[in-house]
């Protein structure tokens, strides 16, 4: 009996302690991914994952017209790059300028129920990081001009690639609490492990967040191919020639003996 | 239609496509006994593959169409092996100085500007001297001239230079030194390229090095196995730009294609043939040009930093 009451007094300080750490009485935010893995194989040409996530109003009692607000981020892991600049010399266009970005998101997507400046102040969004306002990408320091030039750049160009993007009024209720939004992953979408955030605001405040983690890897004869070209590269390589050896002397035999 | 993933490039491709293309310089290259890598690799790069990329499933592919192109010499006994041998130590250190090369042109954001300046100036000098070599062939035949005979036992300054060394098959008492530079060029070539080499080998074997007519293909073909086999093995271990799924596509392709083309050729004749190639390697070089002159879509280009290109 005492065992019991010391384990309901630990549950309680574990449950109290989970409690205190969220803002006491606000609405909650629980979402989830429609897939939480993502492999690539050899028919992949891109995938469409939903994020669907719910408003959860048991410790706020009165539910009044007030409108609530969610955004949602997908971020795939960071990776170094490098932006160039061509230039006209002799009448061809060769790299010029160049800036280096210590740290790029390969994949950056935020979807939102209205325009993000509309739902929170623009200090409250550079902090979570939302919107492409908010990131940094830890430029070199250059100087001003070319490095707003070169960061709206890079942001366009990830655009084109279909691998940043935003989105208002891309999240769509049903009823007061369910909610859903949709990103599409382009074919060239980078392996590894994302995260998506899901915030739920209302006049500007943060009520509460849900993160979530997603996994995008190869998987079959892709994760073979690719896990022998990065681990074993020798290896591939020597298995690259020996296929084309073997072609080469089975078209030897089958049309070549006879000349 | 049916869509490819290639796990090394990252990008679908269309299979038809790959394989057609892969067929098509097969079939060109059949035609007029030549590697095929000159054309396929600035293919590969017009239909959106990387160039490094390129280049490196170029010489893999190369490989196995000039395996068996050394097997039917082979079998003609058509190869001087001692020959094939030097030209191959001189081709390691090319194949490895272009490697090395494409690698510090990446870092500096020129490897493809290089590439493809180097590959107008190639395909350029080829085309023009094919284009001069074949009309001048043509208005002989037309003339009812013969071809000039080759003239024996002459004499050039590659026979003044040291280490001399004998090759039997090839009757030859010369240098190691040419056949060594020779081999060292041709490596670089394809290292950089992705091209097999046959178009600079085999006129500098007959021109420079004098070498009977008759050998020269097959000991061409066989230090190209040897060196594309190796530049694939770099370009895999040092530069991780070599992809294994497009590289069995071309593969397949390239066989299929080059038999036909084989068979095509011998009903062509051999100075009309030297034209139609010479006008594609033209019309190939000038697409490169135009692409490096006209103001390009995007001023802009993104690359991960030390990665492929």
């Amino acid at each position: 009996m005492r065992r019991v009451a010391a384990m309901l007094a630990l549950w309680l300080a574990t449950v109290g302690v989970a409690f205190a750490a969220d803002p006491p009485a606000q609405e909650q935010v629980q979402s989830d991914i429609s897939t939480r893995e993502i492999a690539i194989q050899s028919n992949f040409t891109g995938i469409e994952i939903v994020l669907f996530g719910a408003i959860d109003f048991t410790s706020v009692p009165a539910i009044d017209d007030t409108q609530y607000d969610v955004i949602m981020v997908v971020r795939g892991p960071s990776e170094p790059m490098v932006l160039r600049r061509k230039e006209r010399k002799m009448g061809l266009w060769v790299n010029g300028p160049s800036e280096v970005f210590a740290s790029v998101p390969s994949f950056y997507a935020v979807l939102a129920s209205r325009p993000l400046r509309a739902i929170a102040p623009e200090a409250t969004l550079k902090t979570l990081g939302v919107g492409f306002a908010a990131l940094d990408f830890s430029a070199e320091p250059t100087d001003e001009v070319n490095k707003a030039r070169f960061r709206s750049s890079l942001i366009r160009l990830k655009e084109d690639r279909s691998l940043f993007l935003e989105s208002d009024d891309a999240i769509s209720f049903i009823g007061r609490s369910l909610f859903r939004g949709s990103v599409d992953l382009p074919v060239s979408v980078p392996i590894g492990t994302y995260t998506t955030q899901v915030y739920l605001f209302r006049d500007g405040t943060l009520l509460s967040q849900d993160d979530s983690t997603l996994q995008v890897h190869k998987v079959g004869f892709e994760r073979l191919v690719y896990l022998l070209a990065f681990r074993y590269p020798f290896i591939y390589g020597l298995i690259a020639v020996v296929i084309a050896v073997v072609a080469g002397l089975i078209a030897w035999a089958v049309f070549g003996r006879r000349e | 239609m049916l869509q490819v993933y290639l796990p090394i490039a990252e990008i679908s491709v269309n299979l038809v496509l790959m394989l057609g293309l892969g067929a098509a310089v097969g079939f060109l290259s059949g035609m007029f006994g030549v590697g095929g890598g000159f054309l396929l690799t600035p293919l590969l790069m017009f239909s959106g593959i990387p160039p490094a990329i390129a280049v490196a499933t170029c010489a893999n592919q190369i490989v196995s169409s000039s395996v068996s192109g050394a097997l039917v010499q082979w079998r003609r006994d058509n190869i001087d092996l001692k020959m094939g041998a030097v030209l191959i130590v001189g081709g390691l250190a090319g194949a490895f100085g272009g490697v090395l090369l494409v690698r510090a042109l990446r870092e500096a954001g020129q490897a493809d500007l290089m590439i493809s300046l180097a590959y107008v100036a190639f395909l350029g000098v080829i085309g023009a001297l094919m284009l001069a070599e074949s009309i001048r062939a043509i208005r002989r035949a037309r003339a009812g001239i013969p071809a000039r005979p080759r003239k024996p036992g002459q004499h050039n300054w590659i026979h003044g230079l040291p280490f001399k060394t004998r090759f039997p098959r090839s009757r030859l008492y010369i240098s190691a030194i040419p056949p060594l530079m020779i081999g060292a060029l041709v490596g670089f070539l394809a290292s950089f390229l992705g091209v097999g080499g046959g178009f600079v080998m085999v006129p500098a074997l007959i021109y420079l090095l004098r070498m009977p007519t008759n050998v020269v293909i097959g000991t061409s073909l066989f230090q190209i196995i040897f060196i594309t086999a190796i530049v694939t093995l770099l370009h895999a271990t040092l530069n991780h730009t070599l992809d294994l799924v497009l590289a069995v596509l071309l593969i397949v392709g390239g066989v299929v294609g080059g038999h036909f083309g084989a068979q095509a050729g011998q009903k062509l004749r051999g100075e009309q043939l030297r034209l139609m190639l010479a006008v594609i390697v033209l019309a190939v070089a000038m697409r490169i040009l135009l692409d490096l002159a006209l103001v390009p879509d995007d001023l802009y280009s993104l690359v991960p930093m030390g990665a492929k290109l």
